[in-house]
């Protein structure tokens, strides 16, 4: 699924994917637990730092993958800025109004939402899928029956985007029209490929029963996914940054330290 | 008889959830374009998240098969390696969770158009819950978060409900249903013929 780009072999490809799924959550956690503007700026750049120097990828692919940053900075942090609470009123025109702690705030959530999108990137950039489902089978326990759906759905993607195009080219040809109400146009192709999808994933389904895929009892693996020293630098790392920056943010602020929720005196 | 999910209720649950995900390719665009105007015009679309949960039990009529459908369809985008990928990781699991509730709620037994809009509207409090964690919209001024609350709302009930009762009634008329639901007593009946 990573074929977007060739990427280098580094050491964040090599760690337990459970692993580095389990850290990127809890990750995820701390940083809705972050309330204010400096350490989230830190958090930011402890990330930001992997995803430059870590995953891989030449500085073009990275780039490219980058450019909907703006927008997703623009779309969690307008609403904020333009309508949030506050008190010291900095623009006011019509609804809007703009206030210090709102547009703080606002900033706040972009760099947030920015923090999530390259943790995702992360993940997925230096991950292959099928290592993820095989690991959480051995490292999990997840029932085989799940993790094989999971990765035999993966192969049925391309199949169905052909199918989907196919669909839209077949009412093209019949001249259903084209310029209808959303819901109509959603619905016409939502049927033919739902059934269409639903049938084939049934008759692999009983194919795949028939080979006792799904049987619990212990089996072997094709791959065995296991841990490596690669694993315990990639936590400390995580740990040591964010302790860093929770020091730094105490003894030495470079920005507004103050919670920018809003809080009524 | 087995209980609980066999691979190929999973198998077809997790289809159905990538349909949908390709089907988003379609107003995914108009989403992310209207989003950045602060009017919460996305809103009014939002409900269609959670669409692929409702669907998908609809289809199987099976428990778990709702919060299963959330997360192949989040997990597949976060896989695909989305920039949106790890917050819609997480919401879809909280989304599935609260239409699973609503759903075992009623032992499973109704899907009618009451209680499949139940389920919307518990996933859109599980959406919302996480906003206001992670998006503080409590921190909005009044009128823009009912604005917000509202639009949301009512698209939960039009997609996640009435719209994926309509698909699904659609797709009881093509017989691909009959496919995945367990033999109903009327069935055996017809075979005891």
């Amino acid at each position: 699924m990573n074929s977007l780009f060739d990427a280098k072999h580094t050491w964040l490809h090599s760690i337990n994917p459970s692993l580095k799924l389990v850290t990127i959550l809890s990750l995820f956690i701390v940083a809705i637990n972050i309330h204010f503007l400096d350490l989230m700026v830190g958090f930011l750049c402890v990330i930001l730092l992997l995803f430059i120097f870590a995953t891989g990828y030449s500085y073009k692919q990275l780039f490219i993958l980058s450019l909907p940053f703006v927008l997703i900075f623009l779309s969690t942090s307008s609403s904020m800025i333009l309508f949030g609470k506050g008190e010291t009123i900095l623009y006011k025109w019509a609804y809007i109004q703009v206030s210090e702690e709102s547009l703080i705030r606002g900033i706040h959530l972009g760099f947030r939402a920015l923090s999530f999108a390259m943790l995702g990137l992360l993940f997925a950039l230096t991950t292959k899928p099928v290592k993820l489902f095989y690991s959480l089978m051995q490292q999990f326990r997840l029932s085989p029956k799940f993790a094989y759906s999971f990765m035999a759905a993966i192969r049925l993607i391309p199949i169905m985007v052909e199918e989907y195009q196919m669909i839209i080219n077949a009412q093209r040809v019949r001249g259903v029209e084209q310029k209808n109400n959303f819901l109509k146009r959603m619905k016409r192709l939502a049927i033919p490929l739902l059934s269409q999808s639903i049938r084939r994933a049934y008759r692999i389904a009983v194919s795949m029963e028939a080979k006792r895929f799904q049987s619990d009892k212990k089996r072997t693996y094709y791959y065995k996914v296991g841990f490596s020293r690669n694993d315990l630098f990639f936590i400390s790392y995580f740990l040591l940054m964010l302790g860093l920056i929770y020091i730094l943010s105490i003894h030495d602020p470079f920005l507004p330290s103050t919670d920018v929720r809003y809080l009524p005196e | 008889m087995q209980r609980g999910l066999k691979l190929t209720d999973i198998l077809i649950t997790i289809v159905i959830s990538i349909a949908f995900g390709i089907l988003y390719k379609i107003w995914g665009p108009l989403y992310y374009a209207v989003k950045p105007f602060g009017l919460h015009i996305d809103q009014l679309i939002y409900g269609m998240w959670f669409m692929a949960a409702t669907v998908a039990f609809l289809i199987i009529r099976k428990p778990g098969v709702a919060l299963l459908a959330e997360i192949a369809a989040s997990s597949g985008e976060f896989l695909m390696g989305s920039e949106f990928g790890l917050e819609v990781l997480l919401y879809g699991i909280i989304q599935g969770l609260f239409a699973e509730l609503i759903l075992f709620a009623f032992r499973y037994k109704r899907v009618d158009l009451f209680v499949i809009s139940l389920a919307a509207l518990s996933s859109c409090a599980g959406s919302l819950i996480m906003d206001f964690y992670k998006g503080y919209i409590g921190d909005l001024s009044t009128w823009n978060l009912t604005l917000f609350i509202v639009f949301r709302v009512i698209s939960s009930i039009l997609f996640t409900g009435v719209f994926a009762v309509s698909i699904v009634k659609a797709l009881e008329a093509t017989g691909v249903t009959n496919l995945v639901r367990a033999s109903s007593k009327k069935d055996h009946e017809a075979l005891d013929q």
